[in-house]
C-alpha cells in the first residue's frame, strides 16, 4: 500500500491535529471566562414570544422593546418563551441565547459606556421574526 | 527563510502574549467585569490569522502545482504512469 | 450510452426499466431538474433581498420560498445526483451486472417524485428543520403535514438506496477483487450508504413524533405535556449532521474518479483515501449538537461535541492533502470536469476553515444563526458538493450520450459559477460578522447590510446566467454534440478508464 515514504502526509496531519487542539484549547477557555456569572448581576426577565421582547426588572416593572441599562454593572438575563423558539441576540455586545418554552436559559454582560444598540430575534420565529426587534439603552453611571 | 521566522514570530506572539495576560487576569470586581465582547472578538480575530495563513499555504501551493504541471507546461514530461501504460482499470 | 437524442427510444421503456444505467439516467434527470427549480428560488430571494424593504413578494411567501429551497437541494437535487452517480457507475466498478436489487432500486427511484409533489404543492414556511414548537403550534397546514409526509417518503428512498449499494458493493463485487481493490469511488457510495442507514430511523421517528404533536394526540415537543423541544433539536441534527457528510463524501469521491485521471497519475495514497472515508464516516456521528450551542447546553456538553466537530477536520484534510499529492508531478489536463474538481477543492477547504470558526463555542456567539453560516454551509453544498457534482456530470456526458459536450461553453460555466460563489458566500460570511439573521425577509438600512446584500445578488445572478449556459449545453449537446471516442473521450491518451462498459439489455 505505501510504496512511497509518507512523511509528508504525516507531517501535515501532525500540524492539523496540533491546530484543532490549540482551537479547542483556546475556545475552552474563553468560553470558561464569559460563562462565569458575577455574584452581584443584576437580573433582568426577558420574555420573547411571537413579535416582541419584555423586559422584567428587579423591581417588577416592565418594559416592552427597550431596554434599558446602565453602564459599569453587570447584569444576568434570564431567558424564556412563552410560544416558539426565539432568541435573543444584542449584537454589538455578543449576547445571545435561546429563548426556549418550558426552560430558563441563562446569559451575562456587563456594558462599559453609554449607548443605544439594536435587539433582534436570531431564530426563525414565523411571519414577523425579521422586524422582532428592540432596543438596548445604556445610560451613564448614576452612582 | 526570513519569512518563515517573521511568520513564526507573529504566531508564537499570537500564542504567548493572551497567555502571559491570563496569567495575571483579575476576578470580577464592581465595575471591573470582563468584556465579553473583546474576549470573542480577540479569538477570531486569532483564528482568522491562522485560518488566512494556512489557506495562503494551501491555495498557493494549488495554483503553483496547477501553473507548473499543466501539460502545456514547456518542462511537461510524461508521467512514469504513461510511458510504461500500466495504469488504468481499477485496482 | 442510454440517451441517443438522434434515435430515441420509447420513454416508456427507459421509464419502466429496472437496469442501472437507466436508473441512474432518471435520476440524473430528476436532480438536474430540481437543481434548477431550486436554484430558481433562490434567485428570487436574492432579488428580494436586495434592498432593504418588500421588493417583489411578502414575509410569509419569502419564508415559504427559502424553506422550499432548502429542502429542495438537499433532498431533490444532492441526494438524486449521487444515486444517479452510484447507480450508473457502482456495478461498473464492482464489475457486476446490475445493483443487487434491481427492481428494489426502482421503486426506490419512483417514490422519489410523489414525495417532491407533496413538498412542492405544500410549500411549508417552518425552514428546513422543521423545528418546534413553530412547526407544531405556529404553522399554517396543510403545508406542514404534507411535507412531513414527503419527507418521510423521501427517507424511506433513501434507505433502500443506501441497502442496495451496500449490498452491491459489498456481496456482489467480482471474486477476483478484494475490499482494498475497490475504487475510491466506490468506497464513497459504501461509508455514506452507511451512514444513511443509521442516521435516518432517528429523522423517520423525529417527523412521526412531529406529526402526532401536530394532530394534537401526543406532547413530544410540547412542555405542557411534559415535553421538551430540544428533545426534537436533538433528534433532528443527530440524523442531519451525518447526513451533511452523506451529501459531501460522494462528491469527494466524485474527485477522486477526476483527479487522478486528468493528472494521468494514480491517486497518491489510496489507502488514506479509505481510512479518510471510513473515519469521516464515523466521527460525523460525534458532533451533532454543535447546532445547539444557543439552547442553554450546559459547558460541558458544549466542550465534548467541540472536540467532536475539531475530530472531523484532519479526515477531510486527509483528502485535501490526497489531491494535491496526486497533481503534484502529474500533466495536468484542466478539461472542464477537472476546473470543477479544482475549484471545489479550494472551496471546501474555506468551508472548512469557517467552520472551525463556528466549532469553537464562544465563537458560536457572533456567527450563530446569522449569514455567516449560510455563507459556510453554501460553500460546502454549493462549492465542494455542486461543483464536484457538475463537474462530474460532464465527465459522465459522453458515456451517457455518446456525444461530447461544448468545451468551451463548459469553461465559461465554471469561471462564472466560481467567481460568483465567491461573491455570494464569501460576502455573506461577512454580512454574518455584521450581525445580519438568517431567515429575514426584510432588514434595517444598515449600510454594511445593503452593499453585502447587493454584491451577494450580483454573484448569485452571475451563477444564474452561467447555470443556464449549463443546460442549453446540455440539451443541444445530447443531441447535436460532437460524437465521443468512447475509449478515451478527453484525450487523456492511455488506459484511463474501466475496461468493461455497462451493457444495458434495451440498447445496443
Amino acid at each position: 500500500m505505501g510504496h512511497h515514504s509518507n512523511w509528508p502526509e504525516w507531517l501535515y496531519i501532525g500540524v492539523i491535529v496540533a491546530l484543532m487542539v490549540w482551537v479547542g484549547a483556546e475556545a475552552w477557555n474563553v468560553e470558561r471566562l464569559i460563562e462565569h456569572v458575577p455574584a452581584d448581576a443584576v437580573v433582568i426577565k426577558v420574555t420573547g414570544q411571537q413579535w416582541f421582547w419584555t423586559f422584567e426588572y428587579e423591581d417588577g416593572t416592565k418594559e416592552v422593546g427597550t431596554l434599558h441599562v446602565e453602564a459599569g454593572k453587570a447584569y444576568k438575563f434570564e431567558v424564556m418563551s412563552t410560544d416558539v423558539i426565539h432568541s435573543f441576540n444584542i449584537h454589538d455586545y455578543v449576547v445571545l441565547m435561546d429563548a426556549v418554552p418550558g426552560r430558563v436559559n441563562t446569559v451575562w454582560f456587563a456594558p462599559d459606556k453609554a449607548g443605544e444598540h439594536d435587539i433582534q430575534c436570531r431564530e426563525y420565529c414565523g411571519l414577523i421574526h425579521y422586524n422582532m426587534r428592540g432596543k438596548l439603552i445604556v445610560s451613564e453611571p448614576s452612582t | 527563510m526570513g519569512n518563515l521566522l517573521g511568520l513564526f514570530l507573529v504566531l508564537a506572539i499570537i500564542v504567548i502574549i493572551p497567555t502571559i495576560d491570563h496569567v495575571f487576569a483579575q476576578a470580577d470586581e464592581p465595575g471591573e467585569y470582563i468584556d465579553r465582547r473583546v474576549l470573542i472578538w480577540n479569538l477570531f480575530f486569532k483564528m482568522m490569522t491562522v485560518a488566512f495563513t494556512v489557506g495562503a499555504v494551501v491555495s498557493g501551493t494549488m495554483i503553483w502545482i496547477c501553473w507548473r504541471f499543466r501539460e502545456s507546461h514547456p518542462k511537461a514530461t510524461p508521467t512514469a504512469y504513461e510511458a510504461s501504460n500500466t495504469w488504468g482499470g481499477p485496482a | 450510452m442510454v440517451l441517443e437524442l438522434q434515435k430515441p427510444r420509447p420513454i416508456w421503456q427507459i421509464m419502466f426499466s429496472t437496469h442501472h444505467t437507466d436508473i441512474g439516467l432518471l435520476y440524473l434527470i430528476l436532480s438536474i431538474s430540481f437543481l434548477f427549480m431550486g436554484g430558481a428560488l433562490a434567485l428570487i430571494i436574492r432579488a428580494e433581498l436586495f434592498f432593504p424593504g418588500s421588493q417583489i413578494i411578502d414575509s410569509m411567501t419569502f419564508n415559504r420560498i427559502f424553506t422550499v429551497h432548502g429542502t429542495t437541494l438537499i433532498f431533490l437535487f444532492i441526494l438524486p445526483s449521487a444515486s444517479a452517480v452510484g447507480n450508473y457507475f457502482v456495478p461498473i466498478m464492482v464489475r457486476y451486472k446490475d445493483m443487487a436489487y434491481p427492481k428494489l432500486n426502482a421503486i426506490a427511484f419512483w417514490m422519489i417524485p410523489p414525495g417532491a409533489a407533496l413538498v412542492w404543492l405544500g410549500f411549508a414556511d417552518f425552514t428546513w428543520y422543521a423545528t418546534p414548537p413553530y412547526s407544531i403550534i405556529s404553522s399554517p397546514g396543510p403545508a406542514a403535514d404534507m411535507w412531513i409526509f414527503g419527507l418521510k417518503i423521501l427517507g424511506i428512498s433513501s434507505v433502500l438506496g443506501a441497502i442496495n449499494f451496500i449490498v452491491t458493493i459489498m456481496k456482489c463485487k467480482h471474486p477476483d477483487m478484494s475490499m482494498g481493490q475497490l475504487p475510491l469511488l466506490a468506497w464513497a457510495f459504501l461509508t455514506s450508504s452507511m451512514i444513511i442507514v443509521v442516521a435516518i430511523p432517528t429523522f423517520a421517528a423525529a417527523l412521526l413524533m412531529l406529526l402526532t404533536d401536530r394532530l394534537g394526540v401526543s406532547g413530544f415537543f410540547n412542555p405542557a405535556m411534559g415535553g421538551d423541544p430540544i428533545a426534537y433539536a436533538h433528534l433532528f441534527w443527530f440524523t442531519f449532521h451525518p447526513e451533511v457528510y452523506v451529501l459531501v463524501i460522494p462528491a469527494i469521491g466524485m474527485m477522486y474518479e477526476i483527479i487522478p485521471r486528468f493528472s494521468r497519475k494514480p491517486i497518491y495514497s489510496k489507502s488514506s483515501g479509505i481510512f479518510a472515508f471510513v473515519m469521516l464516516s464515523l466521527v460525523s456521528f460525534s458532533s451533532w449538537a454543535h447546532h445547539m450551542y444557543a439552547t442553554g447546553m450546559s459547558f460541558t456538553e458544549k466542550t465534548v461535541f467541540m472536540i467532536g466537530t475539531l475530530a472531523a477536520v484532519p479526515a477531510s484534510g486527509m483528502h485535501v492533502f490526497n489531491f494535491i499529492a496526486t497533481m503534484w508531478n502529474g500533466r495536468i489536463k484542466f478539461a472542464t470536469p477537472m476546473m470543477w474538481s479544482i475549484g471545489g477543492i479550494a472551496l471546501f477547504f474555506s468551508a472548512g476553515a469557517g467552520g472551525v470558526a463556528n466549532a469553537a463555542m464562544p465563537l458560536d456567539f457572533t456567527t450563530h444563526d446569522t449569514y455567516w453560516v449560510v455563507g459556510h454551509f453554501h460553500l460546502f453544498v454549493m462549492g465542494t458538493i455542486a461543483f464536484g457534482t457538475i463537474g462530474f456530470i460532464y465527465y459522465m456526458f459522453p458515456y451517457v450520450t455518446g456525444r461530447m459536450y461544448n468545451e468551451t461553453m463548459g469553461k465559461v460555466h465554471f469561471i462564472m459559477s466560481f467567481v460568483g460563489a465567491i461573491l455570494v458566500f464569501f460576502t455573506q460570511h461577512m454580512l454574518g460578522l455584521y450581525g445580519m439573521p438568517r431567515r429575514i425577509f426584510d432588514y434595517p438600512p444598515i449600510p454594511e447590510w445593503i452593499v453585502g446584500n447587493q454584491i451577494a445578488s450580483v454573484g448569485a445572478m452571475i451563477i444564474g446566467v452561467s447555470m443556464a449556459l449549463f443546460l442549453y449545453n446540455l440539451i443541444y449537446s445530447s443531441a447535436k454534440g460532437k460524437p465521443a471516442d468512447i475509449h478515451d473521450p478527453f484525450g487523456l491518451g492511455g488506459k484511463y478508464y474501466y475496461p468493461f462498459e455497462a451493457k444495458n439489455p434495451h440498447h445496443n
